[in-house]
């Protein structure tokens, strides 16, 4: 079956004058909370169910701080609401 | 065709070279084959590409393909072509140990993956499975449940990856012929590093079955190869749709080897611009030297690129760390530490951002393609950088110092976020390799190997020999 072509939308992209936000730096998801970080890996961890040993929640913060400026820079893009997500699922 | 049968020839002829012989009766399949498995036993504790060698059915097979051409029946294409496959492969009777330790207690695949069918269909040998970094999440190469893969050119350096033993091997003359994935360069970083062709297809393209994923949304297969004809016969050998992988896309098969003296005259081709600039030495010289070959002196500029690697680099740590979570609960222990703290980190990212990055990525799609109105062909670096020592953590991007793990791919990931397909030429640059992106729009793989086969031929791309 051949894959179907996204839906068109109208919209593409706010104006450039929507202006984004600055980057913070890594580990500030808001810039608001520089400490939270470490706490949110014990707790998520907790809530997941993976046990942290001693001396991995430092490892696993930093490549988390890695990906919540990664994710910043997509958080911060301006999207239509009438976008798809990319994946297709086929029933 | 070969004059001699002396071991260094069959180590350095091309596929199509093995496979001509072969359907001639010049040689025989299993000639080639045990000549492989010598190459392998001789120079592989050297390279540490391999972490399984099928050698009695490498045997069985190539007698098998000698009996058929004996009693007068067709060869295919790649008939006694030994080639070896990334160890996410299913081979039956292996289990799939995808460079974990974990893996090692899977029961053996009880069938080889759709890819591994269809180049024994088309007479290629499986001599063995390939070394690789730890469930693919990793541009190093490095592994240290089996070891690292080393470079040929320099046994202290890195092969790159996450494909590293196909790099190694192909580029060791070892195997002509490889197969690996690539999620977000892992086919492409390798070929870089180790100065190789490797062909990332389409998304969709060639099925995945019976391989053991990474990022279902993200997660590609392809060959590795010495030249470009050797990867299109191994293309189009795995053409073709396949209902056991859902994103398989239902597509006739477009056969390139007809297609590869066409030349690239005619085709409107840029080098991609901002983000793509090369910032180190080696990177920039090779772009010029195929921009200067191909007489381009265009650029483009592809949209919001740093944001779809950024996007690329969520989605994978995301759907990495979810495909990985009961192994995390159990047995985080087992994991390379540097893997572990990577997929913990992307099971806490959060699911709304995640799904952000998949609606950014068809924003991406959408852009990107209004630009193949205008071009056939973008050009860009593979690597950022030659192949890093064994060992490095950092390297120098600009005036940045980057992690190597996580940026060697800093080229091939805003690529693959959208399936581009993709030709990694490598640009023989004294002393070590380094490749460069032929980037065509979805589903023109020909157009990408035809342009790398003009560079091919023209001395403008190739594979060096190493010194090994």
């Amino acid at each position: 079956m051949q894959r179907k072509p996204p839906r068109k939308s109208k919209h593409r992209r706010a104006k450039t004058s929507r202006k984004l936000r600055s980057r913070s730096p890594p580990g500030q998801i808001s810039g608001r909370h520089p400490d939270s970080i470490g706490s949110f890996v014990e707790a998520s961890a907790r809530a997941l169910g993976i046990p942290l040993e001693r001396g991995w929640s430092e490892g696993v913060a930093f490549n988390l701080r890695l990906i919540l400026r990664h994710a910043k820079l997509v958080d911060e893009f301006p999207l239509a609401d009438d976008i798809e997500p990319g994946p297709v699922f086929y029933a | 065709m070969l004059d001699a049968l002396a071991p260094d020839d069959l180590a350095w002829s091309t596929a199509a070279q093995l496979a001509a012989e072969v359907v001639a009766g010049r040689l025989k399949a299993l000639e080639v084959v045990e000549a492989a498995l010598a190459r392998i036993r001789a120079r592989d504790p050297l390279l540490n590409s391999f972490t399984a060698v099928t050698d009695q059915r490498a045997r069985d097979r190539a007698r098998t393909l000698d009996e058929a051409r004996a009693s007068g029946k067709p060869l295919g294409p790649l008939a006694g072509v030994p080639f070896a496959v990334k160890n996410l492969f299913d081979i039956a009777g292996l289990p799939t140990i995808a460079g974990s330790k974990i893996n090692r207690e899977k029961e053996p695949a009880r069938q080889d993956a759709a890819v591994i069918e269809r180049l024994e269909h088309a007479g290629a040998v499986l001599v063995g499975a390939l070394n690789m970094g730890e469930y693919a999440y990793d541009f190093t190469g490095e592994n240290i449940h089996d070891g690292a893969s080393r470079n040929p050119h320099d046994l202290k350096r890195m092969t790159g990856g996450s494909s590293g033993g196909s790099g190694g091997a192909v580029a060791g003359g070892l195997v002509p012929l490889a197969l690996g994935s690539d999620t977000n360069g892992s086919i492409r970083v390798p070929s870089s590093c180790c100065g190789i062709f490797g062909l990332k297809p389409t998304y969709g393209r060639l099925s995945r079955a019976r391989s053991f994923p990474f990022v279902a949304s993200l997660d590609h297969v392809g060959p590795m190869a010495r030249s470009i004809e050797d990867l299109a016969l191994a293309y189009d050998a795995m053409q073709g749709f396949d209902p056991d992988d859902p994103a398989c896309v239902n597509r006739t098969p477009q056969p390139v080897t007809p297609l590869l003296g066409r030349g690239a005259a005619g085709l409107r081709i840029a080098v991609a611009g901002n983000y793509f600039k090369p910032r180190g030495a080696e990177a920039l010289q090779a772009i010029d030297r195929v921009a200067i070959a191909l007489g381009v002196d265009r650029e483009i500029d592809i949209p919001q690129a740093e944001r779809a690697r950024s996007a690329a680099f969520l989605i994978t740590a995301s759907e990495g760390a979810s495909l990985h979570l009961d192994r995390l609960r159990s047995r985080a222990r087992d994991y390379d530490p540097a893997v572990r703290d990577r997929l913990i980190a992307g099971a806490m990212a959060p699911a709304s951002l995640v799904v952000k990055a998949h609606k950014f990525r068809r924003w991406h799609r959408e852009e990107v393609l209004k630009l193949f109105a205008d071009v056939d062909v973008i050009l860009a670096p593979a690597t950022p950088c030659v192949a890093p020592v064994m060992g490095q953590q950092t390297f120098m991007f600009g005036d940045q110092e980057l992690p190597v793990r996580a940026n060697l791919g800093i080229y091939t990931q805003p690529i693959s976020f959208i399936g581009l397909p993709v030709v990694a030429v490598p640009i023989p640059l004294s002393p070590l390799p380094i490749a460069v992106q032929i980037i065509a729009a979805p589903w023109r793989e020909d157009i990408a190997l035809r342009v790398a086969y003009t560079l091919e031929a023209d001395g403008i791309a190739a594979a060096p020999r190493p010194p090994i």
